[in-house]
């Protein structure tokens, strides 16, 4: 056996000089341009980023052109932001137009800062995942061609983010996004009940199902019956036991909830919430989905004040207002009826026609 | 992570295994009365040793390295 | 693969967003199975659906997790993918990298894997997306002679992850990668031996921003904040209204406790210290006028979870303030603490958010020592329904 729990490798010695020197030191930073930031240190140092736009699916050879370009213009040094784009730092100003020249030969964007769209974080997809209700890396590569524009821009009232979880699971932070794009399964699991002794141990799955549909055929306590009335396509159940798959390639598609947010500047963090129930998996491009976020996008973009972000304009102009100045309509499936769904009726009659 | 795990109790944690099949780190800390914290750094020097090894059913099982 | 058999594909190398078809297509030049993935790939695109299969139970040597097991449901034609699993290698705290390591990382997976990689993953891991069984630990062996390590999968201790904090921020309240990287070494064996009821995350933010969105998910979320107040440079404030900034609009009347006036006589920005909730929007919006205070530590917040089983949560305070100074011992015991109690009384995949919610927030304050204060809720209960002791 060779070495185990070694732990990740200490970020001490992946820092790049000007960063190592000025650790805690930073007094204030500016945006020189979409996509370019500079740092300036109590010491009097300055350091240059540029944010690059990645795809996250990517080559080793990818890896190792950025790494060219990192070797060439930052001492051999980057990093990654949370939402998967390359940064490329460096203390010599004259070095930022030529690795802004260097990454677009990539075919790399620049940008991603301020009130921007920054990349959209996802998840696998039919790329990776067995549970996938639609795919990640494809879809996020149409919504992405259609909203560059503001990525490598500064237009709107406030960062707008995007992400993606192509089941209900939800990897990553999605549920809280200012749009969010979540794959949804429409029909109820199979079950393959020759293979349910192999394959799930019985109480687990039971026990899975988050609103009891799922019980012992009451004439064969080795097989599980699913209640379709009680159903509502979690997929909770197919993770523990891969006997109920329930992925289907007419039922499959895609939600969009809206006004989420983790950040507590202004106002708490909030969940994003319905808008689009559903809208059927279209893959090369999901024309549909994208023209869809895109409305979204451009409707907020016009209304909002400045500095406000989805869900803090959608809350100051009412969800009323959300529905109908982006003509999405309202239906039975945008009322919650799970755990906490009391909390989220009208309670005042305080509202806007 | 080695101060402060004695012999004396590595060898419980082994004479306790020996009269099971599998045990979760939890059964072990209970059974001879140990805190919890100290019986898994045990645990996971006795792993390190190579006299037991990890089991892997949904959760971690530990149980005396097969001969 | 040829390129007139992924018609579908195709499509995604147009358009001015980066494409990962390109990417697999770079990979497929090498690589057997990476050339299957683009087959693969299409073929979901045609039927709408995913081809892979459920993970048996695959890894390394010692390690309960770290390794996704994956299989392509249609193995004869696609057979460089039969085994295609997933290796979640532990990053660096905020994601710095020498070249020179990164190079070693592509260099290794060019030997033991499909050259495709996730750069990273939602959880912060480097994805090294694809290898066989066989692969699997000499591979791992040859990361970890170079340094790296795997991540955290299953029900265990998840690799946490935290922003950039004080190595490029001026924000930062708090070392958020020192404590990321320290607490990953502490909690090797909670990471790589899955022993609880289901995943645990800890995110570690440096200012209330919170740039890894530990509040939306992270069950123990480590936030960094201040006590006292916030910094003014009044000189640089009127610098920033001298150029035409709407200190007005963008700041005073955003303030959401209304905690700060602009006195146009005086031109000087007034604070009203109580009043100030530090939100950073202030801060955010005048980095060079204002900072944060310099009595500083980390709010810590419990809970935070995706929907499933029982509905998302975002993470609520338990800690208000905790000064945060190495060997971090306090919130090392309390996460102690939180295990003990979550893996002595949680049910098979219960969060621990989903646990106190089913126990009660009395019960588990009272597990992990740890005293009510008002800054846990947002108001007091309305009902009568109290059990007294």
């Amino acid at each position: 056996m060779g070495k185990t729990d070694l732990g990740p490798p200490d970020y001490r010695t992946m820092l790049p000089k000007v960063i190592e020197k000025n650790y805690g030191k930073w007094k204030y930073h500016e945006i020189l341009k979409p996509g370019v930031l500079k740092h300036v240190s109590e010491t009097g140092d300055e350091v240059f980023t540029v944010r690059v736009g990645s795809p996250r699916l990517v080559s080793i050879d990818y890896i190792r052109d950025i790494c060219d370009v990192a070797d060439k213009y930052c001492d051999g040094h980057l990093r990654f932001t949370s939402r998967y784009n390359i940064e490329l730092m460096t203390p010599k100003k004259e070095n930022v137009e030529p690795i802004i020249a260097a990454v677009q030969k990539l075919g790399l964007p620049v940008g991603g800062t301020g009130n921007a769209i920054s990349n959209v974080v996802h998840t696998q997809g039919w790329v990776h995942c067995h549970s996938a209700a639609t795919d990640s890396s494809g879809l996020v590569k149409a919504i992405m061609d259609e909203l560059y524009p503001y990525f490598i821009s500064m237009k709107l009232p406030a960062r707008l983010r995007v992400a993606l979880a192509c089941c209900i699971n939800m990897c990553g932070a999605v549920h809280c996004s200012d749009i969010a794009i979540v794959g949804v399964h429409t029909k109820p699991p199979k079950v393959d009940n020759s293979k349910v002794t192999a394959l799930c141990e019985i109480p687990t799955t039971l026990s899975s199902c988050p609103t009891g549909a799922i019980r012992k055929d009451p004439s064969n306590p080795k097989s599980l019956v699913v209640n379709d009335e009680k159903c509502m396509y979690c997929g909770n159940c197919y993770t523990v036991c891969p006997a109920m798959p329930l992925a289907d390639s007419v039922g499959d598609g895609v939600a969009i909830y809206v006004g989420g947010k983790v950040s507590n500047a202004r106002t708490a963090p909030m969940f994003s919430r319905l808008a689009i129930p559903y809208i059927p998996n279209n893959p090369p491009r999901w024309p549909e989905v994208v023209s869809a976020i895109k409305n979204i996008v451009e409707v907020y973009a016009k209304h909002a004040h400045p500095e406000e972000r989805m869900g803090e304009w959608i809350e100051r102009v009412g969800w009323e207002s959300f529905f109908k100045l982006t003509g999405i309509p309202f239906t039975e499936y945008h009322i919650d009826d799970f755990t906490h769904a009391i909390d989220t009726y009208r309670t005042t009659t305080q509202f806007r026609w | 992570m080695t101060e402060g795990i004695s012999e004396e109790l590595k060898q419980k944690v082994l004479d306790y295994l020996g009269t099971t099949s599998k045990a979760k780190n939890r059964d072990v800390a209970r059974a001879i009365e140990v805190d919890k914290a100290l019986v898994d750094k045990a645990i996971a020097e006795l792993a390190k040793e190579g006299k037991i090894e990890y089991l892997y059913l949904g959760t971690s099982y530990i149980q005396l390295k097969q001969q | 693969m040829a390129d007139q058999d992924t018609p579908l594909i195709n499509e995604l190398e147009k358009g001015p967003w980066p494409s990962y078809v390109k990417e697999i297509k770079r990979a497929a030049k090498k690589n057997a199975a990476a050339k299957d993935l683009l087959g693969v790939q299409e073929q979901s695109f045609k039927d709408r659906i995913t081809h892979w299969k459920h993970g048996g139970i695959v890894g390394v040597t010692g390690y309960g997790g770290g390794v996704i097991g994956r299989y392509v449901d249609m193995p004869e034609e696609f057979p460089n993918l039969e085994m295609f699993h997933t290796m979640r290698v532990n990053h660096p705290s905020g994601w710095f990298y020498t070249t020179e390591a990164l190079r070693k990382v592509c260099d290794i997976w060019e030997k033991y894997g499909s050259g495709m990689t996730n750069f990273h993953g939602s959880t912060g891991d480097i994805i090294l997306l694809g290898t066989s069984t066989q692969n699997l630990q000499p591979c791992f062996d040859e990361l970890a002679e170079n340094g790296f390590d795997l991540g955290g999968s299953g029900s265990a201790l998840r690799t946490p992850s935290a922003c950039v904090g004080p190595a490029r921020c001026e924000y930062a309240c708090i070392d958020t990668l020192d404590i990321c990287n320290n607490l990953t070494h502490e909690f090797q064996d909670e990471m790589h031996r899955p022993r609880w009821p289901y995943k645990f995350k800890i995110k570690v933010s440096g200012c209330c921003n919170d740039g890894v969105a530990a509040i939306a998910r992270a069950d123990l979320s480590i936030i960094g904040t201040w006590k006292d107040t916030l910094r003014i440079d009044q000189e640089e404030v009127r610098n920033y209204v001298k150029n035409g900034f709407d200190i007005k609009g963008i700041v005073i009347d955003k303030c959401p406790t209304k905690a700060l006036d602009w006195d146009e006589k005086k031109k000087e920005l007034v604070l009203r210290a109580e009043d100030c909730v530090r939100c950073m929007h202030c801060i955010n919006k005048m980095p060079k006028a204002l900072r944060p205070g310099l009595d500083r530590g980390a709010t810590l917040l419990i809970g935070a979870k995706a929907p499933i089983v029982k509905g998302a949560y975002l993470s609520w305070v338990l800690v208000p303030f905790m000064k945060m100074e190495p060997p971090y011992d306090e919130v090392k015991t309390l996460l102690r603490n939180i295990w003990e109690w979550w893996d002595e009384n949680g049910r098979t995949r219960e969060r621990v958010a989903e646990l106190i919610e089913r126990l009660g927030l009395k019960a588990f304050l009272k597990a992990v020592g740890i005293k009510p204060v008002p800054q846990m809720v947002y108001k007091p209960r309305a009902n009568p329904y109290v059990f007294f002791e």
